[in-house]
């Protein structure tokens, strides 16, 4: 109420940056289903150049499958790319050749799973490692912080495989528990099923140094900005306003850019824990060469990627409008 | 690879200073560990690619099985089939190091292309080269190395050069951003008005004055990056197969001695994976507070 005048301007400047944030919105999103594609081309170049031509076996199946013309034998590339994609955007992503089941539901079933890992894991590394970057951005090199940097430099070398090795050995000694047949027991510490997974690959999915790294970098760099000085000076929350630029933003990046990885050791986690998820039928197929279930498993994955990445914009958008209208 | 923020360097205050002595201690540790690492690394590759090995890797002795270490002149002891673990681990060395390089090297080179033409040109063929990065981070890694193997066959030198391809959108954005702030510089001015070409403005100036130490930094990244693959994958199954040693593989047939209670077989190469990768982490880090970053601020 002191300054009318002030709080007069920004909020007009508030309704003037709200139809360009939904129009910022919405060409993020048109930038994501062009990236799809691309994703969805680089998928069938892999395929179409892959000794033993399974991609137009692959769109012959899916054809009778789905009773409509058939493609000739040497049909060009780029119209077998065209019969493909029109086909997955009709939901027809062919059939398992080693279960002969739908690829699609086979897909998304599992995909909630890995889902949940993703995101569990996601939830696990970030409670470990933005303390550990808030106190070393605010009080430096303490012997204490050097301690706890080794440990996130650990953590991030870890072998996935050989942690899930002591985990399963514990729990297997000490709890009776046998996680490699997952799903199945109905004692009392059946959560327990659930949470090791996510508790290993969230502890070293390989990433916990870097967000740790980037957060702080970040926090500093906010904390040493000059209307953060402005604030301590006058006595006002450092941390209310270090939060949008300090924290927000750095922490939905650096999410969206280890979704790719924590999806790769996702792979490797779901196939020692034996849980049924995206990941461990990747692995299968590639064992298989089952191609239309990798096919579909690689697009899955990159959707999930995109999302990530979409959040992120999103926010950037919406918390800092001015710096994404170049 | 890892994604680091940039930092303007200064050039004037610090000039005559060997960098070395203005680098903080914990840092000095950092890059003595990490060159160690490397040291022992390129050594025992030596000494395998020469068969120069305490003993014989694939021979099996029944009489020692599971052995701890230092029994019988077996320094890290043996595995479930009495083979030395020590010259195993050695051996395992070439499952990933002349593969790694190569990913290396494709990372560096298309990298360091893409960033140029992106910084430097920049307008259209930035806009492509951004939109060709979000493409290619928008496959997770190991995931798209399986579609690979699956479409081809499973073959090291594919899948790392499917590493250094993934790698090059991290070292292009290095680039670019690298040269985009050169170019506010004078001298790239001065150059330009001298009548400098571009080709040695962009060569001599840019990279290797300016860009060198990026390079060096995302190279040792890249090493670790292809350790972690290459030992996700033979543990996976898709890599070296016994009974040819490679450390993930050495990790994986362990796998049932280790529940029954014998740790070592499994442990060994684990510890040799995480004190390598860590290794080649801390010397990135390290050589990036060093060089890239003032840290008297």
């Amino acid at each position: 109420m002191r300054y009318p005048a002030f709080f007069k301007a920004r909020s007009a400047m508030k309704l003037a940056s709200i139809r360009p944030i939904t129009v910022l919105i919405s060409r993020e999103l048109a930038i994501a289903v062009l990236l799809l594609l691309g994703v969805s081309f680089v998928v069938f170049l892999v395929l179409f150049l892959s000794p033993g031509d399974p991609f137009s076996s692959l769109l012959k199946e899916q054809m009778t499958s789905a009773a409509g013309s058939h493609p000739g034998e040497s049909a060009p590339w780029y119209s077998q790319y065209l019969l493909w994609l029109a086909n997955i955007t009709r939901g027809n992503l062919g059939t398992s050749i080693r279960t002969g089941l739908p690829v699609l539901n086979e897909v998304i079933r599992v995909g909630i799973n890995t889902l949940y890992l993703t995101l569990g894991s996601l939830l696990v590394t970030l409670l470990i490692a933005v303390p550990i970057a808030i106190v070393s951005a605010r009080h430096g090199l303490t012997p204490v912080n050097w301690v706890l940097t080794m440990f996130t430099y650990v953590a991030s070398a870890l072998p996935v495989f050989w942690l899930a090795y002591i985990v399963i050995y514990i729990s297997m000694h000490r709890f009776g528990l046998f996680p490699l047949a997952f799903g199945s027991s109905t004692q009392k510490w059946n959560w327990l099923h659930f949470m090791l997974p996510v508790l290993v690959l969230g502890l070293s999915n390989g990433t916990m140094g870097e967000v740790v790294r980037h957060m702080r970098e970040e926090l500093s760099r906010v904390f040493s900005e000059e209307y953060i000085c402005t604030a301590r000076a006058k006595g006002a929350s450092i941390w209310k306003h270090a939060f949008k630029e300090g924290f927000l933003i750095p922490i939905t990046e650096i999410i969206a850019a280890k979704i790719p990885y924590i999806l790769g050791g996702a792979v490797v986690v779901e196939q020692v824990f034996n849980w049924p998820g995206m990941g461990r039928m990747a692995w299968q197929a590639a064992q298989d060469r089952d191609y239309p279930l990798i096919m579909a498993i690689t697009l899955m994955a990159a959707i999930f990627v995109r999302l990530g990445s979409l959040i992120h914009r999103a926010v950037h958008i919406v918390v800092n409008p001015r710096s994404s209208r170049e | 690879m890892k994604r680091y923020t940039q930092h303007t360097t200064e050039f004037s205050d610090s000039a005559g200073v060997p960098f070395w002595k203005k680098a903080a201690p914990v840092d000095r540790v950092y890059i003595g560990y990490g060159l160690f690492i490397v040291l022992l690394v390129v050594i025992s590759y030596i000494l395998g690619a020469t068969h120069f090995l305490p003993f014989d890797p694939q021979e099996i002795n029944m009489d020692l099985l599971m052995a701890p270490p230092q029994t019988e002149g077996h320094l890290l002891g043996t595995d479930f089939m009495g083979r030395d673990i020590l010259s195993r681990l050695i051996i395992g060395i070439q499952a990933y190091f002349l593969p790694g390089l190569l990913a290396i090297g494709i990372a560096l080179v298309l990298g360091t292309c893409f960033g140029v033409l992106a910084g430097y040109w920049g307008g259209g063929l930035d806009i492509a080269s951004t939109f060709l990065s979000n493409l290619l981070n928008s496959f997770p890694r190991l995931v798209l190395i399986l579609l690979m193997v699956a479409a081809f066959k499973p073959n090291i030198y594919l899948v790392m050069a499917v590493v250094g391809i993934t790698s090059i959108p991290t070292v292009a954005s290095l680039i670019k951003s690298k040269i985009q702030f050169l170019k506010q510089k004078n001298f790239i001015e001065a150059a330009t008005a001298l009548g400098l070409k571009n080709a040695a403005i962009i060569f001599k100036h840019i990279l290797w004055h300016n860009c060198r130490s990026v390079l060096i930094i995302q190279a040792t990244l890249g090493m670790a990056e292809a350790i972690l693959i290459e030992t996700s994958l033979s543990y996976l199954g898709f890599g070296v197969q016994e009974p040819t040693p490679s450390w993930g593989n050495m990790v994986q047939s362990g796998a049932n001695y280790f529940m029954q209670g014998n740790f070592w077989p499994s442990t060994a190469p684990a510890l040799t994976i995480l004190l390598t990768i860590m290794g080649f982490h801390l010397l990135g880090d390290g050589l990036n507070n060093i060089l890239e970053r003032k840290r008297d601020q």
